[in-house]
């Protein structure tokens, strides 16, 4: 048997690890600034130091543990990965009322975490009468959230395909769509890669990237990428692509190559942890009004993860080859529909002819406001593309026989 | 000008002492995979052995003691435009009266410590070598001298501090020595101070920003005939897309890689550690000695977060490479070349950065030269700057024969 059976679960950190965070947080030392930093240097001293004040006196974890378990519904399951063994894989699993609800997995990223289908959640499994509805699952990715990590090298696109297809259908959804974003969106394409058609009906992605067309398997769009020029848009986009490759890819370099070197400090220092995640969630969104305690909530998942912070990060060395290839050159082309959901403040955008040598490209939007962390930030306009996307009339209607997600 | 130098003596007090000492006690340590080996950065079992090591055996107030055996002094240093900085240094002169000073610069991680071994080779009087008055600072922001409070702190800033440092201690014309950053800074100092300060320079990490078609034709030219040069290329790419990893973070986001490096001794430990142990030759680190290495950026100054910044100064966060703003000067420029440097430049390159007149090269000895291989580095001097080098003489007055 490659699954176990499905267990409940709910977040429990053990008290002696609140306690140990207490006495890091109350120890906690802090570097100095230049005058007048602002953001240029990386997360400013005032507001880590503020976040650490608020995790070590007024955060309450307790709380926020309390209203996760009661919104999210989770459960754990053992799935077995070829080469890796059983991995004890954590999740949420919400069907929607309707028994014909459209499956779809959802996919996080980094440092995203599961808890990021939470705003989208009550929205894709509401039965409303003219939308399509869904059965979602939510995984933590291995090494995140409370999933177990792979304890060997190797789990990359066809591991986390494995795993992931597993557990969908484990749980009965031998047919399923997938959206996802960051690592969500490759391993969404790896999905499609391994398991297309049989299983993998469509995915949707909100990280719209991809390698431009390459001469050796795509001739005909490599030449005409060469030849016809791009909007001025494109054009735009593909220079913040390259300013965002000089200027904000410091940390994927880093984790893809020496994952371990940074993972003493993540797993040491509750403040570096935190300042290392909280410039993310800040300037890879629109302008989104983090919350403190939304920010320390985040990284708690983190710091409180079963495989440890430094687990995570090893995804980027993984799925790279220890930065030798991009994430891209795991997912080949598939024929099952591809739709990708644009926010104009996701950063590695690419004119939307590369889109194309990731699937059949047949949805795309492209929203005012938003950045990276789609579902987080702009849950309702995420799920109109899911809606749009799955929904009568829309491109990828009915993919999973006998499960349009409407009122049968 | 500067003012008067103070003695000085590194004394950490001891409530930095037990607050390491409780960081050391929590500890938490992350997990590694199966076999990992050196691929994913430090090893775990490295990692911890040293860091318990801290914690239970490794004596600072011995390790303090000896670090005080060197002559180290404090004096105050005006920078344009952004102040006075009280600049440590160590400072110890030969017995030779007209010995050669020579200013000798750390890089990152390196520290003030690395001009330990040369010490008493380069100031040993005697009739048959040249000797040299040695200074050697730590640089703002690292060591145990007060780092800049403002941007723009950039290369043309600390060649400033360092010729000042010189000129303060009354060596208006002076020699300088050093690899790594210490080499980036001295082709700033070339360029602002080179002959009327600066007489002759020499460096164990020879690189420069790389020639153009349109500016070294038979350079490029050369990267298709000569397999050395396009080996050693081939190389340098792989040690960037492996190693160059530190280089993206500090270069863009050192104040969030700051967070840890002032919050958690043993992850300061392990950035550190993993270039100590795989940029050496062969080089057996003690866990005494990685300790006291690393506790100079625990225990420095400005704290351990403030050094990486001089990557983020002196690239303007990436947007260019380390030598913007400089260019070629006529400054007799000595290289060598240590096999194990993992920084390498083709040696028909380094005309690019100076007047080369003095060129070796070892078959022994990694990027920290002065610490691995302070004979070869100290003859190399000698070689360069003695009676019948290509620098004899260059600073008047000042031969370094006894």
């Amino acid at each position: 048997m490659s699954t176990s059976p499905e267990q409940p679960f709910r977040i429990f950190v053990p008290d002696a690890e609140l306690e140990l965070l207490r006495l890091k947080l109350a120890s906690t030392c802090f570097p100095d600034e230049l005058e007048e930093a602002g953001w240029e240097y990386g997360a400013p001293l005032a507001n880590v130091r503020r976040l650490v004040a608020r995790w070590r006196d007024w955060f309450d974890w307790r709380k926020a543990e309390e209203a996760i378990n009661a919104d999210l519904l989770q459960f754990t399951k053992d799935v077995e990965v070829e080469r890796f063994g059983v991995l004890n894989v954590h999740y949420v699993h919400r069907r929607s009322v309707r028994e014909n609800a459209v499956p779809l997995l959802f996919v996080h990223g980094w440092p995203g975490n599961f808890l990021e289908v939470r705003k989208v959640l009550p929205l894709l499994t509401a039965s409303e009468r003219d939308q399509p509805c869904f059965h979602v699952v939510a995984l933590s990715l291995p090494g995140f959230g409370f999933s177990e990590a792979p304890g060997r090298k190797g789990f990359a696109h066809k591991q986390y395909a494995e795993l992931a297809n597993r557990l969908m259908v484990s749980l009965g959804y031998e047919a399923y769509v997938v959206q996802g974003g960051d690592w969500g969106h490759y391993i969404a394409g790896s999905l499609a890669t391994y398991y297309a058609h049989t299983n993998v009906k469509a995915w949707l992605s909100n990280y719209p990237t991809a390698l431009p067309p390459q001469v050796s398997t795509t001739p005909w769009k490599w030449l005409k990428n060469l030849l016809k020029p791009y909007t001025r848009e494109e054009r735009e986009r593909l220079e913040a692509m390259r300013e965002f490759q000089t200027k904000g890819t410091g940390y994927f370099h880093e984790q893809a190559t020496k994952p371990q070197t940074l993972g003493y400090s993540l797993a040491d220092s509750p403040v570096g942890l935190l300042a290392w995640i909280y410039e993310k969630l800040v300037s890879w969104t629109d302008g989104y009004p983090w919350q403190d305690d939304e920010v320390l909530e985040w990284v708690s998942i983190y710091w409180f993860s079963r495989a440890g912070p430094a687990a995570s990060i090893r995804v980027y060395h993984q799925m790279t080859s220890g930065f030798e290839g991009p994430p891209a050159a795991g997912v080949r082309w598939m024929s099952i529909p591809l739709g990708f959901a644009a926010f104009p403040e996701e950063h590695n955008r690419v004119p939307r002819r590369w889109l194309r040598t990731l699937g059949k490209v047949v949805f795309e939007s492209e929203h005012s406001r938003g950045g990276h962390f789609a579902a987080h930030e702009c849950p309702n306009e995420l799920v109109g593309d899911v809606r749009r996307m799955f929904g009568k009339g829309g491109p990828a209607f009915g993919v999973v026989p006998g499960k349009d997600g409407y009122a049968s | 000008m500067g003012s008067w130098a103070k003695p000085f003596t590194v004394q950490v007090s001891d409530a930095d002492l037990e607050l390491l000492h409780k960081k050391l006690e929590l500890a938490t340590f992350p997990d590694e995979l199966e076999g990992a080996g050196w691929d994913y950065g430090a090893p775990l079992a490295d990692v911890k052995r040293i860091t318990e090591y801290w914690r239970d055996k490794f004596d600072w107030r011995k390790t303090e003691e000896t670090i005080n055996q060197l002559p180290q002094f404090t004096t105050e240093i005006e920078v344009e435009g952004h102040g006075s900085l009280n600049i440590h240094f160590v400072h110890q002169k030969s017995a030779a009266e007209n010995a050669i000073p020579l200013l000798f610069v750390h890089g990152w991680p390196g520290s003030f410590l690395e001009v330990r071994k040369l010490l008493p080779i380069l100031t040993a009087a005697s009739p048959d070598q040249p000797s040299f008055h040695v200074v050697a600072p730590s640089l703002p922001g690292f060591g145990f001298s007060e780092a800049p409070t403002k941007p723009g702190f950039g290369g043309y800033q600390h060649a400033e501090v360092l010729n000042k440092l010189m000129l303060s201690l009354g060596y208006n014309e002076y020699v300088y020595q050093a690899g790594d950053l210490g080499h980036v800074l001295g082709v700033y100092v070339a360029n602002a101070y080179g002959h009327k300060h600066l007489k002759a320079w020499h460096t164990n990490m020879p690189t420069y920003r790389a020639p153009t078609f349109w500016s070294n034709p038979l350079l490029i030219l050369e990267i298709f005939t000569n397999k050395a040069v396009s080996q050693t290329l081939e190389q340098a790419s792989r040690t960037w897309k492996k190693g160059g990893g530190y280089y993206m973070v500090q270069t863009t986001v050192p104040q969030t890689l700051a967070y840890s490096f002032a919050d958690s001794p043993d992850g300061l430990l392990a950035w550190i550690y993993e270039k100590l142990a795989r940029i050496v030759d062969d080089y057996h680190w003690t866990e005494d000695e990685v300790l006291e290495w690393i506790s100079i950026y625990w225990f420095s100054r400005a704290g351990p977060g403030a050094n990486v910044r001089i990557y983020y100064e002196l690239t303007g966060g990436n947007k260019h490479d380390m030598f913007e703003g400089t260019k070629w000067t006529s400054v007799p420029l000595g290289t060598s070349y240590f096999p194990k440097e993992p920084i390498r430049f083709p040696k028909s390159w380094a005309c690019l950065i100076g007047k080369v007149v003095f060129q070796a090269e070892h078959d022994k000895g990694g990027h920290f030269a002065a610490h691995e291989q302070p004979e070869k580095l100290a003859g190399d001097l000698r070689m360069m700057f003695g009676k019948g080098g290509p620098a004899y003489g260059i600073v008047p007055g000042k031969d370094g024969y006894a």
